[in-house]
């Protein structure tokens, strides 16, 4: 019984104080950007950077988007975004199929020491990336990988299993042995059981793994500027290129166009996967 | 439809042995009950016979074939499990289907069985419902019909009531009885509950440490107990321990506490020795009052207190520093009170080794 639930006592005024500054403090990086980029640059030069547009124009959208230049050639950042989903859809695919396919079978497999085990997977996630970059050059050069698109894609999915496995291991490790038992009454194998039993029910994780997955691999940076080669370059290095690379007058509208058309896919995922997100966790909550 | 034959089969984690030499035998069409309590090894023996857990030696021949090392799917089983785990993500026809379909069965035989069973079962109405939209008696209706559409010839219950609620239960032990006389079918249960086994079996075999106490008809099992474990396992109210030391001769008898108990009406097996340390149990259903007429020996004894239970009254009675109960009428045992006379009908009392805990 919160008989003050919904009156306005002081801590709730508080409350709302604290959640409209924080938004603030968030979303006005973002506003600048957005009117920033509705501009010209005459309106740029008057140096009134909340002011809303006069005339908005997407002039600097379509520029970024088409002609801006990055290094020597100017096809916008368009290019980019299309290496950035010919290396995204692959490697989530891939480092979630395999992902769940191991984390699976380490589900099933739990001899003693197996906490060591997954204590030192989840350390190996946290070492920094730099380290690997030298000798994974020399590896994929040795392999012809290096500078390719299935180069790109292979080191997505190798740094992907990690975390995609101990997910998915220990999504599957919370589910009732006795199912898997059934199943194998029933005269189902490992893969019968994975494919018709285990993925079926795995759905809301999948979803938290494709989030993590599309995040991650469309905001590398590092390793699509070693591993990608110039022709696949992601849209992040692209960004980097039209930002960085300006002759003349910098093109603030431009920029913030780039900048905000890479932004999109994340922010997509985010807003649509969102609401899946939650109600995958509710739907797996409530009853076993 | 065909028995069990299960030879010498040892089962151990580490430097724990479950299972210890088990032989079990089960004639086609009986229902075998493993009784015991937990951490007996009856459910570690289920999931044996089941091929679910490798055993470390031994045989298992189902139907006359040896079985030791096929996979589950192969030993012609099916099973219900205690979570009835269900395929959550499936329908109850997909449930039902499911291990049909990984059979290779066509399509107009899945049909046929899944409807056979679930006219059977009385759950043709929630055929396209997910489990999580059933009540847990349903549940346990579906996870049988997924063992009965196999077409197996041995069926494997294990704890398959323990999570219900006592009303639905006893509806559903019913129902299981009622299958089995039915179908005919070989069932091998695992329980911890002696009134399930005492009410379902055709034979029970309790078990203790891995080992299996005795092996018997409910009635033989509840009459004749071999171990002292098993005596007071089964029966509620519980059967009467009182220790005691045997004297033979002439006319042979127990001395008990603080009373001598002629011997001579006890169904012993063979000739006890003189001075043996034993322990007599009598059922409460066995002692009566004396001056209602009952037969038997005649002891002198204290009112302590009464047990109401409903059909009975349990009445606690002291002999000497020893207690032994009874199960009385209601109405006649609002009416004891002080010393009493108590008749031991020791034609139906046991009589057991102090040291070995086995039936003399």
């Amino acid at each position: 019984m919160r008989k003050n639930a919904r009156g306005l006592t002081p801590a709730r005024i508080g409350l709302y104080a604290f959640l409209v500054i924080s938004a603030a403090f968030f979303l006005l990086p973002l506003y600048v950007m957005i009117v920033t980029s509705l501009k010209g640059m005459p309106e740029i030069r008057e140096a009134n950077m909340l002011a809303l547009p006069h005339t908005p124009t997407i002039a600097a959208w379509v520029k970024a988007w088409s002609s801006a230049c990055t290094g020597l050639s100017c096809n916008g950042i368009q290019v980019g975004f299309f290496n950035s989903v010919k290396i995204m859809f692959p490697s989530v695919i891939m480092s979630i199929a395999v992902g769940a396919v191991t984390g699976y079978a380490l589900s099933l497999w739990r001899p003693r020491g197996v906490a060591l085990l997954f204590g030192i997977l989840m350390a190996v996630a946290f070492v920094p990336y730099q380290v690997f970059l030298f000798p994974l050059v020399r590896l994929f050069s040795f392999a012809g990988l290096n500078s390719s698109l299935p180069g790109i894609i292979t080191v997505h999915t190798i740094f992907g299993l990690p975390t995609m496995t101990l997910i998915f291991r220990n999504y599957f490790a919370g589910i009732p042995l006795e199912l898997m038992k059934a199943a194998r009454v029933d005269g189902a194998g490992f893969w019968r059981i994975f494919g018709s039993i285990m993925l079926p029910m795995a759905v809301p994780i999948i979803v938290v793994a494709m989030i993590l997955q599309v995040t991650g691999i469309w905001n590398d940076f590092i390793f699509g500027l070693v591993f990608a080669g110039r022709e696949n370059f992601p849209m992040t290095v692209q960004l980097n290129n039209i930002v960085n690379s300006t002759q003349g007058e910098r093109e603030y509208n431009v920029d913030m166009a780039a900048t905000m058309l890479t932004a999109l896919v994340p922010l997509a995922v985010y807003f649509i996967s969102g609401r899946w997100f939650v109600r995958g966790i509710a739907a797996g909550a409530v009853k076993g | 439809m065909s028995g069990i034959q299960v030879r010498s089969l040892k089962k151990s984690y580490g430097a724990l042995t479950v299972l210890q030499e088990i032989g079990l035998e089960v004639q086609p069409g009986e229902f075998t009950v493993l009784l015991g309590p937990s951490g007996c090894g009856k459910s570690t023996l289920l999931s044996a016979i089941a091929g679910l857990d490798e055993i470390d030696s031994g045989t298992i021949e189902i139907g006359g074939e040896d079985v030791t090392d096929r996979e589950p799917s192969q030993r012609g089983i099916a099973m219900v499990f205690q979570s009835y785990a269900l395929y959550p993500t499936m329908t109850v026809r997909g449930n039902l289907s499911f291990g049909l379909k990984v059979k290779r069965n066509t399509r107009a035989e899945i049909e046929k069985r899944v409807s056979w069973a679930a006219d059977l079962l009385q759950i043709t109405p929630l055929l396209d419902r997910k489990p999580g939209q059933l009540s847990g008696g349903q549940r346990q209706r579906v996870a049988i019909g997924r063992a009965l559409v196999q077409d197996a010839k041995l069926f494997l219950f294990d704890e398959p009531l323990s999570n219900l609620d006592a009303k639905l239960r006893t509806e559903m032990r019913v129902e299981i009885k009622k299958l089995h006389r039915e179908l005919g079918m070989t069932i091998v249960y695992v329980t911890h509950d002696q009134i399930e086994a005492m009410t379902l079996a055709t034979r029970i075999a309790v078990m203790k440490g891995g080992q299996i106490e005795q092996y018997a008809s409910p009635d033989e099992l509840y009459e004749r107990p071999a171990t002292l474990f098993v005596a007071g396992f089964v029966g509620a109210p519980a059967m009467t321990f009182l220790p005691g030391v045997y004297r033979a001769g002439g006319s042979p008898a127990i001395e008990l506490d603080a009373v001598r108990v002629p011997a001579g009406s006890l169904p012993l097996a063979g000739p006890v020795g003189d001075g043996t340390e034993v322990i007599l149990g009598v059922r409460p259903e066995h002692v009566a009052l004396a001056e209602d007429g009952a037969v038997g020996q005649i002891v002198d004894a204290t009112t302590q207190f009464m047990e109401p239970m409903g059909a009975d009254t349990l009445g606690w009675f002291g002999l000497g520093s020893q207690r032994i109960s009874a199960r009385l009428a209601p109405q006649r045992a609002r009416t004891v009170n002080g010393p009493v006379r108590l008749a031991l009908d020791l034609r139906h009392a046991s009589l057991f080794d102090k040291a070995t805990e086995r039936r003399l």
